[in-house]
């Protein structure tokens, strides 16, 4: 046994995809796929357990006789990888007599580029001996007996990745990306009084270890503490029933997510997704028709410097742009990869994504917000008579057709005559997304973003990507 | 190749640490994918992973690599544990009591080795697909396991599972899944067949809005297998310990469900795909139950959780986390032909996903339901929703269990990880709440 490092480049990817050719397939691509990290995990400040992580290997997909194929390998020796091309070609084959339409892919303008995204600190410069001190000092920096609870445990992890990717097409497209992540991650469950509560968090950005102070992890955590202080000792029954409700950036965030980004996927709305992540509102409300206020603007953009989700050149090689998923309140564009826009007759927006070299490329966003207006927090709150305000949420759920999303606030406050008051302990907020979008009255200014992993597909894929927006405010929804 | 590894990285930690352990696996699958009555990919997979886990001082270092190249992380441990303080979890690696193991199915082998699966679609009469959108799995999974307490095993097992979820229309659909460690289209067949059912019953019914308040509740095994893997899980040592449970330490030999509910971990189970004979310690695995007539009989361990709850292993490693391998959930006496009867005014909950906890200390969560929901009067269908969410306590809801089905089935799928066998469940006074 050899043990040895290597990276494909495209051009010595495009073999394997002339084979794929020569075998019979009308389209091929293959890729090679490393991410490579770094990982310390704290629990009340001891280390349980560093560890690292590699993951590399080649995947290929083709199309042949009209169908769908797709294999991988993480044994990178000639004869696995060869393997791989003809499997995949025999998988399509061997179901293309199942097929009533051929599968295509759209035409596109494919990218032949080199990218990187930037790290002022590169964590693999610095390896995971910083990181450990790091994770140390970070932990340390929080005065935990400034918060009058019971820590029961505080689990701390931090963790870098650098994914690298080469990918090349049969026709044309030729990608090199690396990108470097930062994550922190965070669980601490407390008790008062008689009674426990927990709270996780995801932090994260592309970029290096600067990421730590820039994303504001220090802080993030202090607040949060302070919200299970609140959660715990003060919070009080909610008032239940139709009422005005301001939402905080985290909730809008992933109601921007849920509710907007994930029926906007062409897959979903063509059915491919129904046993899994489920299908979408969107296959009967179609593009033109006004689904929210004026006031609502969302975009998927994985353009964003710095960001969880970023991207500049897709998995198909399709370059990367800005998604107007909703434009003022009406629904706009679909995501989509170059199978869908094949057969909506459109062109790709840049949106297939592979999470590992055993993925297959599936559509996916990046980074999903909505638009800022321009109202401050006390502006928003003001104008509400009896309502409530919900900030942070823990428990949060929503159908299959993306129709009706349930967001259950952690720190949460009582809004009586324009003023906060006492705090309350889980309000939920379930409600329909033509409801929740067309009761929005006033958008904020203060556009946040947040990390996650989104999930999809079979096996199931995660990538990191941000969900962003400003605190908003609802009339007249239902407070259960 | 395997073995190979193993040594090979076993030489290249031997010496250096006072303890190692390389776990070589590899991984050989094949996945057909459908969606709207046709395939939309077949994917196969060929996947080593290497674990190495080594301890110096107290101080623990493990990674898990996909990769057949790990060589820079060989040069990165002592470095890395050097500036690493002892961790609170550590314990020795235990004596190694584990087995071998062989439990595959020579027809899954072969089809997984040629990438052909012509067989299946033939046997599953895809050609004679309705609407149905779905995944179909077969692999071949084989993993060696050496460590410095002089482990050297090896295992190898197969496995047959899917789900298919049908549409009689847009609103009226049934999803039902399979698994088992052998080439079984028989179950793939009464599954689909199941799925099927619920969908042209749905499409039947008159579709119906339903108010939110508690609700007598019968769970079909897949909502029971998502709830009751929740409940295994939330009986792991690491679960409680980081804060993921619901249970505490002290709740072991007590009541925390109707004494209607058993819920045994079966690793030495044949026919589910989670079977295993050593743990990921080297440990001998062992059928137990973690909930037995209602009473918390087990928290599931490996040698560190174990050490810090004052307990001995019960072979759930999990190097880090213990974790389930087959959950079975003992029958009841409630024939199927009897069920919407007992349940008199109910709620039928056929498929749900989405399961997350407001606040996992005290089992406050909420799950949506998917696909058909029957709503039941006196005992006969009148009606078909979607989409409600069950939103209550886990506590609660155990203690509620009424009732247990006669007839069980193996499930595993996106929302149940761990192969589960189980029944219908019946549960009175459940939070409903609806649009």
């Amino acid at each position: 046994m050899v043990f040895k490092q290597l990276i494909l480049t495209p051009a010595e990817l495009t073999p394997l995809v002339d084979k794929a050719l020569a075998l019979g397939a009308s389209y091929g691509e293959a890729a090679f796929h490393r991410v490579k990290g770094f990982q310390i995990i704290l629990m009340n400040g001891s280390p349980i357990t560093a560890s690292y992580t590699l993951s590399e290997g080649v995947r290929v997909r083709v199309i042949a006789e009209g169908s769908l194929g797709f294999s991988s390998t993480d044994s990178l020796e000639k004869h696995d990888v060869i393997d791989a091309v003809e499997k995949a070609v025999k998988h399509a084959k061997t179901t293309a007599n199942l097929l009533s339409k051929s599968i295509k892919m759209s035409d596109e303008r494919l990218g032949r580029a080199r990218y990187e995204a930037s790290a002022r600190e590169d964590p693999e410069e610095r390896g995971g001996e910083d990181l450990f001190k790091l994770a140390v000092e970070l932990y340390k920096s929080i005065d935990l007996s400034r918060y009058k609870v019971n820590i029961n445990s505080f689990l701390l992890g931090l963790s870098y990745s650098i994914e690298e990717k080469s990918l090349a097409t049969s026709d044309g497209g030729l990608i090199e990306s690396r990108i470097p992540r930062l994550e922190v991650f965070y669980s601490i469950t407390a008790s008062s009084e008689g009674s426990s509560a927990n709270r996780w968090q995801q932090i994260g950005g592309s970029g290096g270890l600067e990421l730590i102070d820039e994303l504001g992890v220090v802080q993030a955590i202090e607040d949060d503490l302070r919200s299970l202080e609140l959660y715990l000792r003060n919070a009080k029954t909610p008032p239940k029933g139709r009422m005005d409700v301001v939402l905080g950036p985290e909730v809008v965030g992933l109601a921007m997510h849920e509710s907007i980004g994930h029926p906007s996927e062409a897959d979903r709305v063509l059915g491919r997704e129904a046993a899994q992540a489920g299908l979408s509102y969107r296959r009967r409300i179609k593009p033109g028709e006004k689904i929210g206020s004026d006031l609502v603007t969302v975009i998927d953009d994985p353009t964003i410097p710095g960001s969880y989700g970023f991207y500049l050149y897709d998995d198909e090689a399709v370059p990367a742009r800005p998604r107007y998923l909703i434009l003022r309140g009406v629904l706009n564009e679909y995501l989509h990869n170059r199978e869908t826009a094949a057969i909506m007759g459109t062109h790709s927006n840049g949106s297939a994504r592979t999470m590992a070299w055993w993925s297959e490329p599936i559509i996916r966003m990046a980074n999903t917000y909505m638009a800022p207006g321009d109202y401050s927090l006390e502006e928003l709150i003001e104008d509400v008579k009896e309502g409530v305000y919900i900030k942070k949420y823990m428990e949060w759920n929503i159908d299959d057709y993306r129709w009706v999303a349930r967001y259950v606030g952690f720190e949460a406050y009582k809004i009586r005559n324009g003023r906060l008051e006492e705090p309350v302990r889980n309000p939920a907020l379930e409600v329909n997304t033509r409801e929740f979008f067309s009761s929005i009255d006033a958008v904020g200014s203060d556009l946040r973003f947040y990390a996650g992993t989104c999930g999809k597909g079979e096996p199931a894929q995660g990538v990191p990507v941000w969900m962003g927006g400003p605190s908003i405010r609802l009339r007249g929804v239902m407070i259960k | 190749m395997l073995w190979e590894l193993a040594e090979a990285s076993a030489r290249r930690l031997k010496d250096r640490f006072d303890e190692y352990e390389v776990i070589v696996g590899n991984e050989r699958e094949i996945m057909l994918k459908l969606a709207n009555g046709e395939p939309s990919v077949t994917q196969s997979w060929n996947r080593y992973t290497i674990t190495l886990y080594v301890t110096k001082n107290g101080k623990i270092f493990q990674t898990s690599l996909s990769s057949t190249s790990p060589g820079e992380v060989f040069e990165k441990l002592d470095t890395i544990l050097a500036t690493l303080s002892p961790s609170p979890l550590y314990a020795p690696l235990p004596e190694p009591t584990g087995q071998d193991y062989e439990n595959t199915d020579e027809r899954i082998v072969e089809i997984v080795e040629s990438g052909d699966l012509s067989r299946v679609s033939e046997a599953l009469e895809l050609d004679q697909a309705g609407n149905w959108a779905g995944t179909i799995r077969l692999a071949r999974e084989e993993r060696v396991l050496v460590n410095s307490n002089k482990a050297s095993l090896h295992g190898e097992r197969t496995l047959f599972n899917g789900y298919m979820r049908v549409f009689a229309d847009e609103d009226s659909s049934g999803q039902w899944s399979w698994t088992s460690t052998m080439y079984r289209p028989d179950i793939a067949k009464k599954a689909i067949g199941a799925a099927a059912r619920l969908a042209e019953e749905c499409a039947s019914l008159p579709k119906k809005k339903i108010e939110s308040r508690n609700y007598r509740v019968l769970l079909s095994p897949m909502v029971a297998g998502n709830l009751l893997e929740i409940v295994a899980r939330s009986a792991s040592g690491g679960a409680i310990l980081f804060g993921f449970s619901f249970f505490k330490k002290e709740d072991l030999e007590t009541r925390v469900a109707s004494e209607k509910l058993t819920i045994l971990d079966k690793p030495r189970d044949r026919e589910l795909p989670g079977y295993s004979l050593f743990d990921d310690e080297g440990v001998a695995t062992r059928d137990k139950p973690v909930i037995e007539k209602g009473v918390l009989k087990n928290i599931l361990h490996n040698s560190k959780t174990a050490k810090l709850f004052g307990a001995k292993t019960t072979g759930n490693a999990g190097l880090l986390m213990p974790e389930p391998f087959n959950l079975d959930v003992a029958p009841g006496d409630l024939k199927d032909d009897e069920m919407l009867e007992v349940l008199g005014d109910g709620l039928y909950i056929t498929n749900n996903w989405y399961t997350r906890f407001q606040n996992y200390p005290e089992g406050l969560f909420s799950t949506v339901a998917r696909d058909a929901v029957i709503v039941v009067e006196r005992g006969k269908p009148i009606g078909c929703t979607s989409r409600v969410r069950i939103a209550d306590s886990m506590k609660r809801l155990l203690s509620n269990i009424e009732g247990v089905g006669a007839s069980l089935w193996q499930i595993q799928w996106w929302e149940v990880s761990t192969p589960t066998r189980l029944p219908h469940i019946l549960v009175s006074d459940a939070r409903i709440t609806s649009e």
